[in-house]
């Protein structure tokens, strides 16, 4: 007995030795070990993800929340809280921008108050704050920015703005209709068009540089390496970037999936329906029928994604999209994806100045180029107690130039956009990126939008969510009875609609 | 008999009257326990009432609660249980849980509670301290550190397993296979406060038992099945008691690794995070609450039926064995 106490205490003592002593839990992978500028340590939060991440990984350390105080309020002034935390807005950079907005709207009027209330979100404790706000009666007024899956959490939870407006005399029609009714949920109004968010793809220049590949066009109509830049070119040019341990590309027989160091494409932080408008626009739902209905390009692009996971490889499956080596979630900051398709809000979440990248066009397919856009707005709660004093503070938010800046989106207006891109650029230095990219793709939209209204929204989300990281985790699916069986489930969901 | 009750009867002592010294005694006494009566009565009580009363509304959480955003639906939340497609095999993955948790739960701090306690082990203290850090580290960090240590690719785990030799690990948040599994293997890395309290037991043990068993020719093993488990039953199966209940309430890492969804595929998806789903995502507040009571009453079913059977087998060492 005595014999077995020592054997025990010395392998104890010898096993906690091991474990601070041995191998890395993250071992470097032979491409990014020779990559200086690719491992940038940007692990901020990113700034949309929280609206769309299928995943949402809570930090242990969470970011405390922000109240200011109504300084320099006129004292009969009315008080208009505003929540920001449902989408970008809550990085500690940001919140200082935004007390300064604050500060700036209360000294120059009289009427309202504003007071802000950031609340990051770290998991889902930002929806679960503003959940007993309203529940205790403690309802902010304005909400945002928040996009439409942020707002689709708080289905009738928002007031109509348009009467707000007409009351006010504010004049709608200055707004693209198309852009409005992007900004409507359930055919209600919710906001006023304030910051766009186009997609393109984000690419790795080193990575190019040492795979001796030009880099992708940046112009509508470039041919790539003497081909059309369409899907089977845009596929061979991501298998030839995706690398495994010991050298191989994607497009060699001996390439090994199971020991990949580098990817060749990823579509960072969107949903099955994200994943469909690589292929077009559309929406899973037929109003007329009240039923799913599974549009061709969805089912195409879902087969498409899922191949290129599983069967082709230049796409990471989900084991590898947590791992160390690509940051855990943050795929195209970690330095080791060559490129990915995300949308200009991702400029907040890594190091811009660090990596050397520049953005490239959506590839063509079937001869229709397709880059997903997202639109932020401010929106009024209906539980909100002053909604035409928050009103008038929303309508003086949406014009103001310093806000989309902070947010990463495109103004709305077209006069702002030079601005907000020079920010960029002194962000991006010494990159100098091809911003007319993301102004050339804001021409190509989804249409219908992939997060465009359906009933029981919040339902319906969740079944595309799950079905996307069902897509990362399972190899061996077939799609054609999961694409079935995800249509019965949203065909449930919309007939139980509340 | 009925001669002798009588005489009793007559001859028993008058009820004693309140003093003014007991009464002032009991206003003092009612005035400690005031904080934690009232911290019951708004934070446990009234919460588990207003919970039933949701049960019978429609109330979502997009609106102000107070009346006139309540509209009474009355059993058709009730109704619904029935027909939900998630209610039932979510309550399968907890009790898959339960069953290999629990066991674990209870056998793995008790051997290591029982090394820990043996007098010939070196640095008892140290290794103590070792096996109850874990329990001071919040679940959330230690989840997702976990969740890393667990990655297929990266984890340290799955990288000693192919250094061991094995080519295909598992894939352990990924596959619906092992999922379940791998979140009873982390349950086990937060072990010491069931060690500790094992430990305590094990050291109120008296050692003459020992050593007049040891005297009467019985070995280590003879020792611990008749001396040592009888004399700790009360500790296990008070670790046995909160080992269920605790099974029942089992979420966060479950959240954390597989999201709302119960990811892979709903094989992490928990009967509380079908009411979390409910509650939180889609503000369902009044199924979410149907939900809460269903959770309650199974864990009070389920710890009730523990204390009338399990509760024979537990030693007390008073002589009885209830």
């Amino acid at each position: 007995m005595r014999k077995l106490m020592f054997v025990f205490s010395v392998f104890m003592i010898a096993s906690m030795l091991l474990s601070s002593c041995g191998t890395p839990a993250n071992p470097q992978p032979i491409a990014a070990a020779t990559d200086t500028l690719a491992a940038p340590a940007d692990t901020a939060a990113p700034a949309a993800a929280a609206t769309e991440a299928p995943t949402a990984v809570p930090s242990p350390t969470i970011q405390p929340p922000t109240l200011t105080g109504g300084e320099g309020c006129d004292p009969a002034a009315t008080q208009v809280t505003w929540f920001v935390g449902l989408g970008s807005g809550t990085h500690p950079e940001d919140i200082v921008l935004e007390k300064a907005w604050v500060d700036k709207y209360n000294k120059s009027q009289k009427d309202a108050c504003v007071i802000l209330n950031v609340v990051p979100n770290t998991g889902s404790n930002s929806y679960d704050a503003l959940r007993a706000m309203i529940a205790g009666g403690n309802a902010p007024d304005i909400v945002g920015p928040v996009g439409k899956a942020g707002r689709a959490s708080f289905q009738g939870g928002w007031a109509d703005v348009k009467p707000l407006a007409d009351k006010a005399g504010y004049d709608l029609s200055k707004y693209d209709p198309q852009l409005l009714d992007f900004t409507k949920d359930e055919g209600v109004l919710v906001g006023i068009p304030f910051a766009l968010f186009p997609s393109f793809i984000y690419y790795n220049k080193k990575l190019f540089d040492e795979a001796q590949l030009p880099y992708p066009p940046h112009k509508v109509g470039e041919l790539y390496i003497g081909k059309p830049w369409d899907l089977a070119n845009f596929q061979d040019l991501a298998m030839k970037l995706t690398v495994d341990k010991t050298g191989n590309d994607a497009t060699n027989p001996a390439f090994d999936p199971k020991n990949v160091t580098q990817f060749g494409f990823f579509e960072q932080w969107t949903d099955a329906r994200g994943i469909a408008a690589f292929f077009a626009g559309g929406i899973p739902y037929d109003a007329a029928t009240n039923s799913a209905v599974i549009p061709d390009s969805y089912s195409a692009a879902w087969k498409w994604y899922y191949d290129g996971v599983w069967k082709y490889h230049f796409m990471p499956t989900a084991d590898y999209q947590n791992s160390d080596q690509f940051n855990k979630g943050n795929l195209f900051a970690s330095g080791n994806v060559a490129m990915s398709w995300v949308h200009t809000w991702y400029t907040g979440s890594f190091d811009m100045s660090k990596m050397n990248w520049d953005i490239a066009i959506m590839p063509s397919v079937n001869g229709k180029i397709t880059a997903k856009l997202h639109g932020d707005t401010f929106a009024i709660m209906k539980e909100s107690k002053h909604q035409d004093v928050a009103f008038k503070v929303l309508s003086a938010m949406v014009i103001d130039p310093d806000l989309p800046i902070i947010y990463g989106g495109m103004p709305a207006v077209i006069a702002d956009r030079p601005a907000f891109f020079a920010k960029l650029d002194a962000k991006a230095a010494p990159n100098k990126i091809d911003w007319s990219v993301a102004q050339e793709m804001l021409k190509y939209p989804d249409l219908p939008n992939h997060e465009a209204w359906m009933p029981n929204l919040a339902k319906a989300n969740s079944l595309l969510g799950a079905f996307r990281t069902m897509m990362d985790q399972t190899p061996d699916v077939n799609m054609d009875d999961a694409i079935a069986k995800l249509k019965g489930d949203l065909d449930a969901a919309f007939k139980t609609a509340p | 008999m009925s001669a002798v009750t009588r005489t009793n009867l007559l001859s028993a002592p008058s009820r004693p009257r309140i003093t003014a010294t007991t009464r002032r005694q009991w206003t003092t006494g009612f005035l400690f326990l005031s904080p934690w009566i009232f911290g019951f009565f708004a934070f446990q009580l009234l919460p588990i009432l207003f919970t039933i009363f949701l049960s019978f509304t429609d109330y979502k959480a997009t609106s102000e609660f107070k009346l006139g955003n309540f509209n009474f639906v009355g059993l058709e939340n009730y109704k619904h249980l029935l027909i939900d497609p998630l209610a039932l095999p979510s309550m399968g993955v907890t009790l898959k849980f339960a069953l290999i948790g629990i066991p674990l739960g209870l056998i793995i701090p008790l051997i290591l509670a029982v090394l820990v306690n043996n007098r010939r082990l070196m640095a008892s203290s140290f290794f103590r301290t070792l096996f109850y850090l874990p329990t001071v580290i919040p679940i959330v960090a230690g989840t997702i550190i976990f969740n890393g240590v667990m990655n297929a690719q990266s984890g340290w785990l799955n990288l000693v397993l192919k250094a061991l030799g094995i080519t295909d690990p598992p894939r352990w948040f990924t596959d619906p296979t092992w999922a379940g599994f791998a979140l009873n293997l982390l349950a086990i890395w937060a072990v010491g406060n069931a060690m500790i309290i094992l430990l305590a037991g094990l050291q109120g043990v008296p050692t003459e038992l020992y050593e007049a068993a040891t005297m009467d020719g019985a070995g280590p093993v003879t020792r611990f099945i008749y001396i040592t488990l009888p004399m700790i039953s009360p500790v296990v199966f008070y670790n046995l008691t909160i080992g269920v209940i605790l099974a029942f309430q089992y979420f966060v890492p479950a959240l954390l690794i597989g999201s709302a969804n119960g990811d892979p595929q709903k094989s992490l998806l928990f009967f509380p995070m079908v009411f979390y789903r409910e509650a939180f995502v889609f503000s369902r507040m009044g199924y979410a609450s149907v939900l809460a009571i269903v959770i309650f009453v199974v864990t009070m079913i389920a710890t009730g039926l523990l204390f009338y059977f399990g509760q024979r087998l537990v030693y007390y060492a008073g002589g009885d064995i209830s």
